[in-house]
């Protein structure tokens, strides 16, 4: 038995693509996984979806139509909420209802809520219905679990790799279906890496350790209308996850950057060469949205915010089926040519 | 402080008469127009959806009438942007170079807000209660007058005579308000709605209006949706209320009714009133409706991710269905073509249905 993995949306979110690709091959079934995103699949996903829906919508069914044919169920679980009880985009709640409309083989759709149930649970459930065995599933999560392990391994060692080079740094704000997926973005990190920039992804900032115990501790309990009025933050008590982390490695980013710039004016006058903090500062910040993303209508307001206050350049930029790359560059140039 | 709040369609003077009686000093929001839509468009976020920007619009024209302080609502259980309104709208104005400040007036405490107001305005329980009372009465009352007149509308004689009615409420009551005289206007309204002539026997279609609620309710950003329906010979039916808010509000199982029917279709909340479109266009299919309008802001969240499964069910019934986006690039000339085009069908559909039996 085939199972298909769409390489969009839900793909790029915990616990990850790869995470249900070693999960379902330790059970001994044969996973395909879409391939990267290209012409023909955006063109195709633009055509069967509303033509309202947001571009990340459009790629993910594009990817979905892609596996049809070709394998003997489609993954595409029901993303509710992760850990902290915060809710994912609205629109992952429908992916599968919306999938089934378009397809006609059979889709798995397991219900994924991170505040009731753990991942272990999940996949164990999901397990029992291609095996018997529960040692093997056992044997197979633990797998999976190693998988994601590697890959926060992998993006704190690249985090750190970049924050050391010399290179003037810029960090891309987006969502990781928009940040990995290079067809969607438009191969802004090649083009940014040519300018001699170094391109920094909001999603390599390490968050929080004790974030789990924060929301043990009360964080989420609803704050009255005047705690949050007369506290002075920056922005609104979110109830989207991705609210909430982006807007918390800004800060985090925006913290070590003011760091940074403060060590280089004590430092200026007796050293020729930069100090290591200084390399830390940051020259710039792209946002980058998928056309009609509500959730970025939202957060884009604040993410600007942030930066403008901190008087560090901000570029915001939509991405859509008819976004053309001459464009792109002209503007990552201008762009460029501001920090300087 | 003088407070303000946002125009929603018929529902302003109770949610203004509420207010008063709570003790505040009340400025009635303007009624919205293309201006105030032009200029509240303006300053938004251009991503955002069209009820910000409309809620943006009547501020403005409020806060120049001397208004300090706007009273918005943040749904808690809503998933959709409506929650983060508020905030922007704060940001919106603080940016503009307004100084009103915006309190969020949301359900996560409503006794201790209700005490909050109280000790402000140095009012008694029973005054609360009064006030709670009054207004809540009166919505109920603009609710079966809407619910009426949409009955009235395609049976009249005379075209018009219905709304002529609705109109007079409207108008007069801002000055009935004042003079304590709603009573009295009531049984006027009730007694004109009486008086009007309607043709018995009469063969109708029947149509459904849903969506995003805002939309579905406000008269004036929905270019009379209703009317236009209710003249064209359709007799409208609409769920969506005020009222229908706060039943679901409070009954939750509600929801859970909701979702057992919509279950071959959608099985979760998608936010918004996303699941109660696709429960209404069931129960639309279920009573033998002639057709269905869906209405939403361009790019509204929910109802853009619940438009396949409604095309599925019209495509699956083959019950006429139109979807409108609007937003504040959208003209009523644009919007009266569709429907008189989506009347034709209607009426094809209905003849046709009769025929059949």
């Amino acid at each position: 038995m085939t199972i298909g993995i769409p390489r969009a949306l839900i793909y790029w979110k915990e616990p990850g693509g790869e995470f249900w690709k070693t999960f379902f091959k330790g059970m001994g079934l044969d996973v395909l996984i879409s391939p990267p995103t290209n012409r023909k699949i955006v063109a195709q996903g633009a055509k069967a979806s509303d033509t309202e829906n947001c571009f990340s919508s459009k790629v993910f069914l594009g990817h979905v139509l892609e596996l049809e044919g070709k394998v003997d169920s489609i993954f595409i679980p029901r993303m509710m909420r992760n850990s902290m009880g915060l809710e994912y985009c609205p629109k992952f709640f429908a992916l599968s209802d919306i999938a089934a409309l378009i397809i006609k083989t059979p889709i798995i759709f397991p219900r994924i809520d991170f505040k009731k149930e753990s991942l272990e649970n999940i996949a164990l459930k999901i397990g029992k219905q291609f095996c018997d065995n529960p040692e093997k599933i056992k044997k197979a999560i633990d797998k999976g679990q190693q998988e994601i392990k590697k890959r926060e391994e992998k993006k704190l060692q690249s985090f750190y790799k970049k924050m050391k080079s010399h290179r003037k740094k810029i960090v891309l704000v987006s969502h990781p279906y928009i940040l990995y997926d290079e067809y969607v973005n438009l191969g802004i990190e090649k083009k940014l890496n040519d300018l001699g920039m170094e391109l920094i992804y909001i999603d390599e900032i390490p968050l929080k350790q004790d974030r789990l115990l924060e929301s043990k501790t009360g964080f989420m309990k609803k704050l009255t209308y005047d705690e949050i009025a007369t506290k002075d933050s920056e922005f609104p008590n979110w109830h989207w996850e991705f609210g909430r982390d982006i807007t918390e490695q800004v800060e985090k980013i925006i913290k070590i950057s003011l760091l940074a710039s403060q060590d280089k004016i004590q430092s200026n006058d007796e050293k020729t060469e930069p100090s290591p903090l200084s390399l830390l500062k940051l020259a710039g910040a792209i946002e980058i949205s998928a056309f009609q993303c509500g959730c970025d209508s939202v957060l884009k307001e604040f993410v600007e915010k942030m930066f403008k206050q901190k008087k560090i350049p901000f570029l915001y930029l939509l991405v859509d089926e008819h976004t053309a790359e001459a464009g792109l560059q002209t503007r990552l140039e201008a762009f460029v040519d501001t920090i300087h | 402080m003088k407070i303000t709040f946002p125009y929603w369609g018929h529902y302003t003077p109770a949610i203004t008469i509420l207010f008063e009686k709570l003790g505040f000093d009340v400025i009635p929001p303007e009624k919205t127009n293309q201006a105030s839509i032009r200029e509240g468009s303006k300053f938004s976020p251009e991503l955002f959806c069209f009820p910000l920007k409309v809620n943006v619009g009547n501020y403005l024209s409020s806060l120049r009438r001397g208004a300090d302080t706007i009273f918005m609502w943040e749904n808690l259980g809503g998933i959709c942007r409506f929650r983060y309104y508020w905030i922007i709208q704060q940001k919106v104005l603080n940016d503009a170079g307004f100084k009103a400040k915006i309190i969020n007036l949301n359900t996560s405490h409503p006794i201790l807000r209700i005490k909050e107001i109280k000790k402000i305005n140095k009012i008694s329980w029973l005054r609360v209660l009064k006030a709670f009372y009054h207004s809540i009465s009166i919505i109920i009352f603009i609710e079966k007058l809407e619910k009426r007149v949409a009955y009235l509308r395609p049976r009249e004689e005379t075209t018009g005579d219905a709304d002529k009615t609705l109109d007079y409420f409207f108008n007069n009551i801002d000055e009935a308000r004042k003079n304590n005289a709603l009573r009295k206007l009531k049984k006027e309204t009730k007694n004109k709605l009486k008086k009007v002539k309607i043709i018995k026997n009469k063969d109708i279609m029947k149509v459904g209006i849903m969506g995003e609620i805002f939309m579905v309710t406000d008269n004036v950003v929905n270019f009379d949706l209703e009317k236009k329906l209710g003249q064209m010979g359709m007799e409208v039916h609409r769920d969506l209320s005020l009222s229908y808010f706060l039943r679901h509000d409070a009954c939750p199982w509600l929801d859970y009714i909701a979702q057992k029917r919509v279950n071959p279709y959608l099985k979760s909340t998608v936010g918004g009133h996303g699941r109660d479109a696709v429960n209404e266009m069931l129960v639309a299919v279920k009573k033998g409706f002639d057709g269905v309008v869906h209405i939403l802001p361009l790019a509204c969240m929910p109802e853009v991710t619940v438009r396949p499964i409604l095309e599925k069910i019209h495509k699956e019934k083959k019950i006429p269905f139109l979807s409108l986006s609007l937003d504040e690039q959208v003209a009523e000339a644009g919007i009266q073509t569709r429907l008189e085009a989506f009347s034709d069908v209607v009426k094809n559909y209905h003849h046709k249905k009769h025929l059949n039996i």
